[in-house]
């Protein structure tokens, strides 16, 4: 009996002695635990309390009340389990610490996306203002186009105006040119059958001194007969013979002159002939050339395709001054698309500052999670913020958006037309 | 005619007043509510005024209110031209004395037929 209380004694001892061991370590454990926390130990102890009776106060207790082999299992059991709780609070501390990491380097990289947006709104805005400034340029040039265009129609204008006054005073110039012309061939053409007609009556002298040459020969050989005759007769044919021989000198006289006359006639002739040739010649030549009266004729053509042709001009100038105002209404309306970057960018702004939203309150909850004494209740949520955007949206499109991906409901009307008159 | 734009945004002032010179108005800008009325006080007196609603400092809605208290502007139209297409925003242009209500993006003749539409003689 004394021995079993001897031994029991002993047993209780050790007990006792493996209890305050298992204590001892456990403390120190949960000392390291705080350490690396940054705790106090009494403040771990706060905090775990639950853990601490779990851990600690039971399996003393019950290694007291309990007998060796179920003390050991038990305190076995409780170091395995200390020791599993240890590397799992070791492990949740290290992914907190990497996420705790983590969310701190989302804010550069909420930062650089911010950025990249702003920047993007920037060089956007920096092009459309150059195409602007591009089509502002065009348009001064067309401007300046439209202007010359103007001017060449009222030059065009006054242009065709002067021309078919010009034209109807030529017309009757080009008709006086024209009559002076019929005057001057008839002229020609008149001469020309005088000429031929004083050639005709000449050349009708010709068989005239044929008949003179004839009449002279017959005369002066009838003379020379009478003079034989004479002859013949002795002295009684002397008177005679002197007549004879006078009408010989007459026939002679005669044949002569018909020689010399049929010579002047033939030179007649011959300068007649010269001068209806020349005349002939030259009404032909003036018939003929009409030089000056195609002149005439191209001068009064080109008169009316000059006139022609200022009429087209003055068309296809208001055609251009058409056109002009065509482009003018499509640049005014490639202009209004052009609002379409402002719409952009502050749909692209609304973007930034739900990014700023989002990077601040991961930093909130990365300073919570080391915060002592909190409540484990979040200010903000990002559902909070999801929801509050809904109201703060300008145009019916960011609304659409945001209910096709995230649902819920608005307030917010944004049905009335693009264009409202009051 | 001339017409008064106000907007904040460097790339509506430069497209409007491209557009309006085209369509052969004269073109007064400002790029703030302050800056609109700073001009007025100081004798510019535009046929139309077009402002945004949006704007850093003085929104276009307590513009609206200012300038129909200044002397010679309570009957001088005055268009929006904005994104804000929310009914109430509207309902407070309208009290404030607005003409009309303008959601952008609106294509360039639409306006310009607006403008010729509240301005009868342009």
């Amino acid at each position: 009996m004394i021995d079993r209380k001897i031994r029991l004694r002993k047993i209780r001892n050790r007990l006792v002695g493996h209890a305050a061991l298992g204590v001892i370590c456990n403390l120190l454990a949960w000392y390291s635990l705080s350490a690396a926390q940054g705790f106090s130990l009494l403040e771990h102890w706060q905090r775990n309390i639950g853990l601490f009776f779990v851990f600690i106060l039971l399996p003393g207790i019950f290694l007291i009340f309990t007998n060796w082999s179920q003390a050991r299992s038990a305190v076995s059991d409780m170091w395995a389990f200390g020791q599993r709780s240890f590397e799992d609070i070791s492990r949740e501390l290290a992914t907190r610490k990497a996420i705790e990491e983590d969310i701190k380097d989302a804010k550069p990289y909420i930062n650089v996306m911010h950025n990249q947006i702003g920047d993007s709104l920037a060089d956007s805005e920096r092009e459309v203002m150059g195409v602007i400034e591009q089509i502002g340029i065009l348009n001064a040039k067309a401007n300046h186009q439209r202007e010359h265009i103007a001017q060449s129609i009222k030059n065009g204008l006054e242009l065709t105006a002067n021309t078919e006054l010009r034209v109807q005073n030529n017309k009757e110039i080009i008709a006086a040119i024209e009559l002076q012309l019929t005057m001057q061939t008839d002229e020609f053409r008149s001469n020309f059958e005088r000429i031929q007609g004083m050639a005709g009556e000449v050349g009708a002298l010709t068989p005239l001194i044929k008949v003179i040459t004839s009449i002279a020969q017959q005369t002066s050989l009838l003379a020379l007969n009478a003079e034989i005759e004479a002859a013949r007769a002795g002295s009684a044919g002397k008177g005679f013979s002197v007549v004879a021989f006078e009408v010989r000198k007459l026939a002679v006289a005669s044949t002569k002159a018909a020689a010399d006359i049929a010579e002047k006639i033939r030179a007649t002739c011959k300068r007649v002939e010269e001068e209806r040739v020349q005349a002939l010649e030259s009404l032909e030549q003036h018939e003929a050339s009409s030089a000056m009266t195609q002149l005439v004729s191209d001068l009064g053509d080109m008169q009316v395709e000059f006139c022609k042709n200022s009429q087209l001009l003055l068309e296809v100038i208001t055609e251009v001054d058409a056109n002009y105002a065509e482009s003018v209404t499509r640049l005014v309306e490639a202009l209004g698309h052009i609002q379409f970057q402002d719409v952009m960018r502050q749909r692209m702004e609304h973007v930034q500052q739900a990014l700023e939203q989002m990077r601040d309150h991961l930093l909130q909850l990365s300073d919570i999670a080391n915060c002592p004494g909190w409540d484990c209740q979040f200010q903000t949520t990002f559902k909070s913020l999801l929801e509050a955007h809904l109201s703060q949206y300008k145009m019916a499109s960011q609304t659409v958006t945001h209910l096709a991906v995230a649902g819920g409901k608005t307030d917010s009307d944004h049905s009335h037309p693009a264009i409202e008159l009051f | 005619m001339t017409i008064m734009i106000v907007d904040d945004s460097a790339t509506m002032l430069m497209s409007l007043k491209t557009g309006l010179t085209l369509s052969g108005f004269k073109v007064e800008e400002a790029n703030c509510g302050q800056a609109a009325l700073d001009k007025l006080k100081t004798g510019v007196k535009p046929d139309l005024i077009l402002t945004d609603i949006n704007m850093p400092g003085m929104t276009g809605l307590e513009l609206i209110g200012k300038i129909r208290v200044l002397p010679g502007f309570r009957f001088t139209p005055i268009l929006t031209l904005t994104t804000e297409s929310e009914a109430s925003k509207r309902a407070e242009g309208k009290r404030l004395g607005a003409t009309g209500w303008l959601v952008k993006p609106l294509a360039g003749n639409d306006l310009i037929k607006v403008i010729k539409q509240v301005l009868p003689g342009a």
